[in-house]
């Protein structure tokens, strides 16, 4: 193999293809990925006996993926000789493992949720150069990645894409409540077109589902967009000025309770993320705002493909501000206390290694959302169309705390539910002003 | 025997220093697992210190700020609920459990051994069982009733205010039954035959034996299992956390669990030590109360 020394990198032209990934990279990455084939090992893992790599992630709503995941660390470790151990957690329960990591040690390895890169930037190990590596790799990362993926500009950790979420419903019953080409899925609808859909489907006995409960996934996933779609954010650009109690959102969180009486399951307000699968795959609802994990468990449902042939996907409606999902990267990182960092880092490497992560996203069917350029077309797209739509949600992504940064403050104003428990508090008491000045009182005490 | 084996001896022998001896285990458990966090508490509350941030020192700015945050008051003020309505009802239920146990019936000492479980099985599985019954869609309560005609659509236990935090006092009351019945058991057979005995030959029918025989005899046990009952609903955290995480929109929030949300989920360690530190005079009065009660009784 032809050796490329630095002084030949940098005399490269750095040339920047249509994908974003320049030349010298594309090099950079070769060489590397040749140096440790020929070495046949892992040459940055220091005297590797006796070490033990901890890793923790979330727990998968598609099994296959933890399956494999959890295979592939125990096949890391023999091929490193290190001992590996693999824990997967709730995701609810992913900030006190975190944060106990912080403190005591004991994590060299961790998945991280879209904004915990920005949370706990201090205690990330920084991997841009390897995220980078990764992104050559790969024709770049998305857009959405360097979005959401960079704090400070900085990499502190691998991003590996998302599960998004979006609205998923029953052809059948969408038909009857009179949507044209609801068979087609991908319908561009208002939140007030939806909002009919809903009366109509309770009226057959099929609401909407829609979790307003204290969980981290769903109720955020919903209550953001919506919130955004009607004009209004937590935070305005310059991190402090509140810009949450608006007459358009008035008036659209007005429309919500309405929906919410008419069209939706009321029980929702102690749905938590898991409620609303249960709640559509046993017939319950017809439409709720979920990840793909309905559809993947329809698909292997014993009922002659009934439910998944009845199935379909949509963007989040439109409000008077526009169309938006709550999505950003989510990042594996390393945590500056580990003992084992080069270990860590050598675990990532290999785990991002194609043959290695690819296997573990195809599994997904789309359930997770590529973080580089090259996988939008990978051939798992044509095996669904069901699925297609989910590609087209980083468009419409923001992060919490949006105008602002998704920092501390927007982190404790997710953890606290201010938005959530907005509208949970104006669906139980129908008084949307009151919820809202409310919220916007706990608002201001956070972005003070 | 050398004179340094004759010394050890003797300190052995010595009640004192063999005192200190066995003491000292119990003494660094709790300086490591109760002392430390407790300083380490009061300290962090002090400061605005964030997971993987060190704080500074800012005084008592955490806890003057909480007083001006509405979902704190609404957390003391569930915290306050979830103590009050529960514990009477528990020592009532209690009090009925173990006079019927006190009789004699057969199989009793299976029986008396299957009435311990809520007390027994971890409040984590026993909730996570009640979560499955109030299900907001799947709950077999709610099956039933539709079944019956009794209603048209589902219970929402946990989503609704008054149901949710009737839901979880019930739960509350549901586990601490056993340990106020078996407590209240020992007590009562602790009761001298010859009293009652006396009381009947004197003419006492069933009931005044009970308010003048028995319960004053049983009212140090009443008083210790309710103080002790007090402080542990105080600091409860697992059967809310399962069942609802202090919602819908912070209805059912105590203590510990809105310190577990701001501190961990929100990093702010520091301001979820003060939360917690608000039980801690509560929890003292009552502590003391306690303590200076069994010492007076004993």
């Amino acid at each position: 193999m032809e050796k490329v020394n630095d002084n030949q990198l940098k005399s490269i032209p750095e040339e920047t293809a249509e994908n974003g990934v320049t030349r010298r990279q594309i090099i950079k990455t070769g060489a590397a990925a040749g140096a440790v084939a020929l070495m046949g090992g892992f040459p940055n893992i220091s005297s590797a006996q006796n070490k033990t790599l901890n890793i923790v992630r979330g727990t998968y709503f598609i099994p296959g993926a933890q399956e494999i995941a959890k295979q592939q660390a125990a096949e890391f470790g023999k091929q490193a000789g290190v001992k590996v151990n693999a824990d997967f957690l709730n995701w609810t329960d992913l900030n006190t493992k975190i944060g106990a990591g912080i403190q005591a040690g004991g994590i060299d390895v961790i998945e991280l949720w879209p904004v915990q890169n920005h949370l706990y930037a201090n205690n990330l190990v920084d991997m841009t150069d390897e995220a980078e590596e990764v992104a050559a790799r790969g024709g770049g990362f998305e857009e959405y990645v360097l979005n959401s993926g960079l704090v400070n500009g900085r990499y502190l950790g691998i991003p590996h894409g998302n599960n998004a979420g979006t609205i998923a419903y029953r052809i059948s019953a969408f038909e009857k409540a009179g949507v044209k080409h609801a068979d087609k899925g991908g319908m561009d609808m208002t939140w007030d077109e939806y909002f009919a859909v809903a009366k109509e489907c309770k009226k057959m006995g099929m609401p909407f589902g829609q979790s307003l409960g204290h969980s981290l996934g769903d109720p955020i996933g919903f209550c953001y967009p919506y919130m955004w779609a009607s004009g209004a954010l937590e935070v305005g650009d310059d991190g402090k000025t509140i810009l949450f109690n608006t007459p358009t959102f008035e008036y659209a969180l007005n429309k919500f309770v309405q929906a919410w009486k008419d069209g939706y399951d009321e029980t929702g307000t102690s749905w938590d993320d898991s409620s609303n699968n249960r709640a559509y795959l046993s017939g319950k609802i017809s439409s709720t705002f979920n990840g793909a994990s309905i559809y993947y468990a329809s698909k292997r449902r014993d009922d002659g493909g009934e439910l998944m042939n009845d199935t379909h996907h949509m963007l989040m409606p439109k409000g008077t501000a526009g169309r938006y999902h709550e999505f950003g990267t989510q990042t594996m990182g390393i945590l500056n206390n580990s003992k084992n960092i080069d270990v860590a880092k050598e675990y990532l490497k290999w785990w991002f290694q194609p043959e290695n992560f690819d296997k573990w996203w195809r599994i997904q069917e789309g359930y997770q959302l590529h973080h580089v350029k090259n996988l939008a077309d990978d051939p798992m797209w044509q095996d669904d169309p069901k699925m297609g739509i989910f590609k087209e949600i980083p468009k419409y992504g923001r992060l919490r705390g949006f105008a602002g940064n998704p920092n501390e403050k927007a982190s404790l104003a997710a953890s606290k539910y201010i938005v959530v428990d907005t509208f949970a508090k104006a669906v139980q008491s129908g008084d949307a002003k009151d919820a809202l000045e409310w919220g916007e009182r706990q608002l201001k005490r956070i972005y003070r | 025997m050398n004179s340094g084996s004759i010394q050890s001896e003797n300190f052995l022998d010595r009640e004192s220093s063999l005192g200190v001896l066995l003491m000292l285990p119990g003494l660094i458990l709790l300086l490591v697992f109760l002392a430390y966090p407790f300083f380490l508490g009061i300290w962090l509350s002090l400061t605005d210190t964030r997971i993987g941030m060190p704080g500074e020192f800012i005084g008592l700015w955490n806890y003057t700020d909480l007083l001006e945050d509405d979902i704190f008051h609404q957390t003391a003020w569930n915290t306050m609920i979830y103590a009050v309505v529960t514990v009477p009802f528990k020592a009532l239920m209690g009090l009925g459990l173990a006079l019927i146990l006190n009789n004699k019936i057969r199989f009793s000492n299976p029986i008396r051994a299957f009435v311990m479980l809520p007390w027994i099985v971890p409040t984590a599985l026993s909730s996570l069982g009640w979560f499955m019954i109030f299900d907001p869609v799947f709950s077999p309560i709610s099956w039933l009733m539709i079944e019956m005609g009794l209603i048209e659509s589902n219970v929402n236990f946990l989503g609704d205010q008054i149901l949710a935090v009737t839901a979880i006092c019930w739960v509350n009351i549901w586990r601490g039954i056993p340990f106020f019945g078996i407590s209240i058991l020992a007590g009562l057979q602790a009761v001298p035959p010859e009293l009652h005995e006396q009381a009947a030959i004197d003419g006492a029918n069933k009931f005044q034996r009970f308010v003048n025989v028995t319960l004053p005899q049983i009212k140090g046990i009443l008083m210790i299992t309710s103080l002790l009952s007090i402080i542990w609903t105080f600091a409860d955290f697992q059967l809310i956390y399962v069942l609802t995480k202090g919602g819908p929109a912070n209805q059912t929030h105590i203590f510990g669990t809105y310190a577990y949300q701001i501190g961990l989920f929100g990093t702010e360690i520091g301001m979820a030590a003060a939360i917690t530190l608000y039980m801690f005079p509560i929890l003292a009065f009552f502590s003391i109360f306690l303590l200076r009660y069994m010492r007076k009784t004993a």
